[in-house]
């Protein structure tokens, strides 16, 4: 790399060093004493892994997109892409999926609480919930086209007793132009991960005796959820909402998957042109407008729920009981449950494409089975399988130090917390992020590198592992602790044999989240592996639409079982040692 | 105001356990009929039954009856009943009046406010109109939380502990407004603390099933 190249990014990074020391300020009390001088230098550490790349990508975007790294990205950035004909319609698509999709999120959730919640099929949902969310996005995208397609198994069971089609029909494809297939895989997606956090709130909230109260005030269950439990519900499930959000405008696995060609969305447009020589600063100008826009809509959403505020409120004073339609909520029952029927049947249709020897249209069933894709295959699943299980074991075990090292430092005063830094990744688009690192990466010869790819899947999990380990060790009394240090234990002994094993239960749900969140990693391994790591989420993006359906329905189900074993580790282990301290 | 009748009774559990085998009572307007027992002995659970909100797995039959009115396959919502339980549950998003005005059946703006004005004074609460809920003490979250349930003029009060969390000198207080607020109507009270019980109630202990 040349010298203006380096120079450039010197420049560009004299912010960072300003940005760290702020932040190393805010989280570090002024007077650190002798004894917790180890678990400040740790927790300094971290958060220096931590937001280092952050700044380094966004630096990495922004310098490019006005021309301060000529040498990387020469030309006017904002000038091409404002000239590519396919640029505006890839944002109004980009807009559309992403706004639409989240809503109907919301809508998913709101249904479910309100027309499932208190009824047989509540406890069936939640215990469908983790397994649908342990699918990697890539994995649900193709079952969705084995479900969706002309020559899908929606089509099949309906035909042709009911179509008379015997061969599979021309009217529509998947993809379809209107990206209504890739709002379809979001949602199906994105639904769960809320609800269960919605879900996760119901205790907290007291629903139950908030229901009992708004029913004996002569309340319609509906009116119940509508002015009672959501009013005080939104506020904690809110920034669950801002990450599908921004997640649902940046995704770029899916939306090469069920998205359309053209225009494609914007991510999926400015990944094309980071492989196009001379349109790097187009791609990073692009994804600053990505995050840019993405902060509007942000902006937006807050107005909106200000509106909707002040209307509810209105409205609750008014003493209207509402008519307590059953109608409604049967509806509303049924809706949910189709849709989670049909996210369980794209992993039932990956299954059996995977198995599948002979499927001739119109059959609903495969016509022969055959075990070879899976036995037959070892050179194309083998590599892949093995790639992703080092990054993911290294994003599990690295996440859970750095989270119980900050947590730890945490507890002990040594640091303060700043739970919004964990959240930044998430809000800021991955392209935005990964153009800027993999820009770094080049600069720095690291790219390609197995441990900058692995240290970006451990960025991109430490939040989920910091945030979900967190509720449990805040709250873990004391006490615990006290009780152990009074018999003469040391630190680590209290540590490693009271805090760990008490908390076991969450700890191990923070390492399945770890692994499905880095077993689903597309974007950071495809910019900064330089094609050297083919992981399952690659193959899986990359074979889709050129190889055999049966070798793609394998890989995708071979995607799928890994966080699912893990999660079902994470439910037997505790149970089982639980069991074994009974006995 | 009608009577608030309950005809053979039986609640059992899912493994097996009657928590009340064939109870029978009425409760005239007026008059308070209090639940005594030890914990478990089925207080709240007749309470959720008589309210429509026992849990599904829960088997209960008998007959409950609104003056001659059946309340048997009535929902929760159309049945009229007024309930307090020990935690107030004063809905934090709402004032203390909104509070009070979600209580309130719909109708004229101007009267409404009216209404909550003078229930407010009358409960010595007037200057808490606009407050927060987590801003009250336990004494005025217990009128309060009392206030919203008559105002939404049920046809019975059903009372669940509802003194349990009070200290001892504002219980005698909250006992005294509350008996003083209800005394039309027909009153179930649950608890296990004999003091809560006022003189002129009827008494009905439950066994404890599981000594």
């Amino acid at each position: 790399m040349g010298s203006s190249a380096r120079s450039g990014m010197d420049r560009a990074l004299r912010p960072i060093s300003v940005f760290l020391d702020k932040l190393i300020t805010e989280a570090v009390p002024h007077t650190v004493s002798s004894d917790r001088a180890l678990p400040v230098l740790a927790a300094i550490g971290v958060v220096l892994l931590f937001s280092t790349p952050l700044l380094i990508g966004l630096t990495g975007t922004i310098a490019p997109a006005f021309g301060l790294m000529p040498e990387l990205a020469p030309g006017n950035g904002f000038a091409q892409l404002l000239e590519d004909p396919r640029f505006l319609p890839a944002l109004k698509l980009t807009i559309k999926t992403g706004v639409i999709a989240t809503l109907l999120v919301l809508l998913f959730t709101v249904l479910a609480l309100v027309c499932l919640h208190k009824t047989a099929w509540w406890r069936w949902m939640l215990a469908a919930l983790p397994p649908l969310l342990a699918i990697p996005h890539a994995a649900l995208a193709v079952g969705l086209v084995f479900l969706v397609a002309p020559s899908g198994w929606i089509v099949r069971l309906f035909s042709p007793w009911l179509t008379s089609w015997d061969r599979p029909p021309s009217d529509w494809v998947v993809p379809d132009a209107g990206g209504w297939s890739l709002i379809a895989g979001l949602v199906m997606k994105e639904a769960p991960f809320l609800l269960l956090a919605a879900a996760a709130q119901l205790p907290r909230l007291n629903v139950d005796a908030l229901l009992k109260i708004g029913l004996t005030l002569g309340y319609s269950p509906a009116r119940c959820w509508s002015r009672l439990i959501l009013p005080t519900m939104y506020p904690r499930i809110r920034l669950t909402l801002f990450v599908i959000l921004a997640f649902n405008l940046s995704v770029v696995d899916m939306a090469l998957l069920l998205g359309p060609g053209n225009p494609p969305t914007l991510s999926v447009l400015l990944l094309s042109y980071v492989n196009e020589p001379g349109f790097r600063a187009a791609a990073s100008a692009g994804a600053l407008i990505l995050a840019v826009g993405m902060a509007v809509l942000f902006v937006v959403v807050m107005l909106l729920e200000r509106l909707i505020a002040r209307l509810a409120n209105q409205r609750r004073e008014s003493g209207h009981r509402g008519h307590g339609s059953g109608l409604f909520r049967q509806i509303g029952k049924y809706l949910v449950l189709a849709l989670t029927l049909c996210s369980i049947l794209t992993i039932v249709a990956l299954l059996l494409w995977s198995f599948t020897q002979r499927w001739r249209f119109p059959s609903v069933l495969p016509d022969t089975f055959t075990s070879r894709h899976w036995l037959g295959r070892s050179d194309l699943l083998l590599d892949p399988l093995l790639a992703t299980i080092l990054f993911a074991l290294f994003s599990s075990i690295a996440t859970l130090v750095a989270a119980v090292v900050w947590l730890e430092a945490e507890r002990l005063g040594a640091v303060k917390k700043i739970d919004w830094l964990w959240y930044v990744p998430l809000f800021i688009p991955q392209i935005t992020l990964l153009f800027g690192w993999q820009a770094a990466s080049l600069i720095s010869a690291t790219d390609g590198l197995w441990i900058t790819v692995a240290y970006a899947h451990w960025v991109y999990t430490l939040p989920y592992v910091v945030l979900i380990l967190a509720v449990a060790w805040r709250e873990l009394d004391p006490n615990w602790n006290n009780a152990a240090s009074v018999l003469g234990a040391g630190y680590w002994k209290v540590l490693f044999r009271i805090r760990l094993p008490l908390l076991i239960k969450p700890v191990l749900q923070a390492m399945a989240v770890a692994v499905a969140v880095s077993v689903a990693q597309y974007l950071p391994t495809a910019l900064l592996g330089a094609g050297r790591h083919n992981t399952l989420a690659i193959e899986v993006v990359t074979s889709f639409g050129g190889v055999d359906r049966r070798v793609i329905a394998t890989l995708a189900v071979l995607q799928s079982l890994l966080p699912l074993i893990v999660f079902s580790l994470a439910l037997f282990i505790p149970a089982a040692m639980q069991q074994k301290q009974r006995s | 105001m009608n009577a608030l009748r309950i005809e053979q009774l039986t609640i059992s559990l899912p493994h097996g356990v009657k928590l009340c085998d064939q109870l029978s009572f009425t409760i005239e307007p007026g008059r308070v009929l209090a639940l005594m027992g030890p914990s478990g002995s089925g207080k709240s659970s007749i309470l959720s039954w008589i309210t429509g909100t026992l849990a599904t797995e829960i088997n209960a039959t008998g007959k409950l009856w609104l003056g001659d009115v059946s309340l048997e396959n009535v929902p929760t919502e159309k049945r009229r009943l007024g309930l307090m339980l020990q935690q107030d549950y004063l809905f934090p998003h709402m004032s203390v009046a909104q509070n009070l005005k979600f209580g309130l059946q719909s109708g004229d703006k101007a009267e409404r406010e009216q209404k909550i004005s003078e229930s407010l004074s009358n409960a010595g609460l007037a200057a808490l109109q606009n407050a927060n809920p987590a801003t009250l003490s336990g004494g005025q979250r217990s009128r309060v939380s009392l206030l919203r349930s008559l105002l939404s003029e049920p046809c019975a009060l059903l009372l669940d502990e509802p003194f349990a969390r009070l200290d001892s000198q504002l219980r005698q207080q909250i006992r005294e407004f509350t008996w003083d607020a209800c005394k039309e109507l027909p009153v179930l009270l649950v608890t296990h603390d004999k003091a809560d019980i006022p003189v002129h109630a009827d008494v009905l202990e439950l066994i404890d099933h599981y000594a």
